[in-house]
């Protein structure tokens, strides 16, 4: 218990006394963490823009305008059946021109062949969402029986087919660059790490080999500097935190310009705050405790 | 107290430390280690803290065979001999206070004792009221009192002083040698190595003069001959 005390207090006084050294430590340490939160920030926010667009796709099916009631029931319980389906809105026949109005308002031509027919030429229309883009190929698919083909008139997604398969293998290379520059952040990461504490463990190897000679174990040696390693990460911890809240809180505004649904970066780094400390936390303390375990390593040999 | 058997030291081929040094120092004895630079007096203390093991032979002291000890125990039989270095090795961040404490903290002796036992050796080697002060605030001879006050706390059987006057002046030379005779008459076994012709012939005690890792003079009351 003493030992313990002791070790604390020469922890404490160690982090005090080499102040210039403490402080670059924790820099380098700040800057480490930033550098992948600003990596995964990144990542969320190429995440949630291609959800955005996916979210966004969905086709359209035209029926013909002599469809009856029970046809139209009876088809959308079966695209209802599928799992892949999450969304089906039924248009009636006013709000399919409507909306054929609005895109066309500026193609008089077709406002104009509009209006030489007495009356709605459309019939209902079904808008269909699914899971993922690709599953509206297996719908697709499955509504070739003569039941249904006889009261489709037309289908609207055959025109995004190119552009969605683009936006898959964008969403596809963006998380594979993501993890390649992930794995190259933390390796550039533990060799600055390694580096750091081995250059601060190096400047005092004078006084761990005093230390030994005036008797004390390898544990009453070591034992400050890896209670330096954990305050030091505790530092960093919070003070990238800090600057991370910030600056999220600045960036908040700019991003509910491009996301409407009110997705806040500050909201999604409070709710996984937990997760990213414990992640964060644990793998730069295991850092700077194993390097200073190796660095430590030679100058504790008897 | 030390023993040394047929004890040799070989760095390689062509660098030989010591070779079959047969050496026995009583407890209670001041013994004067003497030679030219390259003699094996350096090789001679290194075995005397357990910072090396001998090639052959066997090292006994206190009890301790150094040449068979564990990693695990070094740290404890340090404990129980004082070292005196001539480039002083105090720990810079440390006060003069803290630099003596450490030795007895490492031991996990209570804070209490440790507040009491102090300031009472910092009076004895003259350094009363420097407690507070850094290594670079204090003169070679005050630097050189704190390493012995803090080779001394822990009360040790054997102070092995290993040049401990060849950075002083020669008042400060004096006043070392001074406090290193005063802890021998309480009964700490001293071993002295030094190179300083004048100190040696001064303190009329044993001499042991090594040359090329061996000892060629064995002296009761000798004086430095090389």
């Amino acid at each position: 218990m003493i030992s313990f005390y002791r070790i604390i207090k020469f922890a404490l006084q160690d982090i005090g006394r080499n102040l210039g050294l403490s402080l670059m430590t924790v820099l380098i340490l700040v800057l480490m963490l930033l550098s992948v939160n600003l990596l995964w920030s990144v990542k969320i926010i190429a995440d949630k823009g291609a959800e955005l667009l996916k979210n966004q796709i969905n086709f359209s099916l035209y029926l013909k305008s002599n469809v009856t009631d029970k046809q139209l029931n009876d088809l959308t319980s079966y695209i209802k059946s599928f799992p892949e389906v999450t969304d089906l809105t039924t248009l009636k026949p006013p709000a399919v021109l409507s909306a054929f109005e609005k895109r066309n308002a500026l193609r008089p031509d077709m406002l104009e062949a509009l209006k030489e027919l007495d009356e709605n030429p459309f019939g209902p229309a079904l808008v269909v969402k699914t899971q993922e883009p690709e599953q509206y190929k297996e719908i697709l698919l499955a509504l070739n029986v003569p039941e249904y083909e006889s009261i489709i008139e037309s289908k609207s997604f055959e025109g995004h087919e190119s552009a969605l398969e683009r936006l898959q293998t964008i969403t596809n290379r963006v998380e594979s660059a993501g993890l390649g520059l992930s794995v190259f952040f933390m390796l550039i990461s533990f060799l600055i790490i390694f580096n750091t504490i081995r250059v601060a463990i190096y400047t005092q190897r004078v006084e761990i080999n005093i230390k030994r000679l005036v008797g004390a174990n390898n544990w009453f040696i070591r034992g400050p500097y890896m209670l330096e390693a954990l305050l030091f990460t505790l530092a960093s911890l919070l003070i990238s935190g800090g600057i991370i809240f910030a600056a999220f809180n600045k960036l908040d505004p700019y991003l509910n310009v491009a996301f409407t649904d009110g997705f806040s970066l500050t909201n999604y780094f409070s709710s996984h705050i937990l997760y990213l400390a414990t992640i964060e936390g644990g793998a730069v303390l295991l850092l700077t405790i194993m390097s200073s375990s190796l660095a430590m390593q030679k100058h504790l040999k008897t | 107290m030390i023993n040394l058997q047929d004890v040799s030291k070989v760095y390689s081929h062509t660098s030989v430390g010591l070779s079959e040094v047969n050496l026995t120092i009583e407890a209670g004895e001041f013994v004067s280690i003497v030679g030219q630079s390259g003699a094996g007096k350096t090789t001679l203390v290194r075995l005397l803290i357990a910072e090396e093991r001998p090639t052959r032979g066997k090292v006994e002291i206190g009890g301790w065979d150094i040449s068979k000890i564990s990693s695990d125990n070094i740290p404890y039989f340090r404990r129980q001999i004082g070292v005196i270095f001539q480039d002083f090795k105090l720990l810079p961040k440390k006060t003069v206070f803290e630099n003596v404490a450490f030795a007895l903290e490492v031991a996990g002796t209570p804070q209490s004792r440790i507040r009491s036992v102090v300031p009472q050796v910092l009076d004895v080697v003259g350094l009363s009221g420097k407690q507070d002060r850094f290594p670079h605030q204090l003169s070679g001879g005050e630097q050189q009192r704190v390493v012995i006050a803090r080779s001394l706390v822990h009360l040790p059987k054997i102070i092995v002083a290993d040049e401990p006057t060849g950075n002083l002046d020669t008042i400060n030379t004096e006043e070392i040698i001074q406090i290193l005779k005063k802890i021998n008459e309480f009964g700490t076994t001293v071993v002295l190595v030094s190179h300083n012709r004048e100190v040696i012939n001064r303190l009329r005690r044993r001499v042991i003069t090594i040359h090329e890792g061996k000892i060629v003079g064995d002296e009761k009351h000798g004086k430095y001959v090389i």
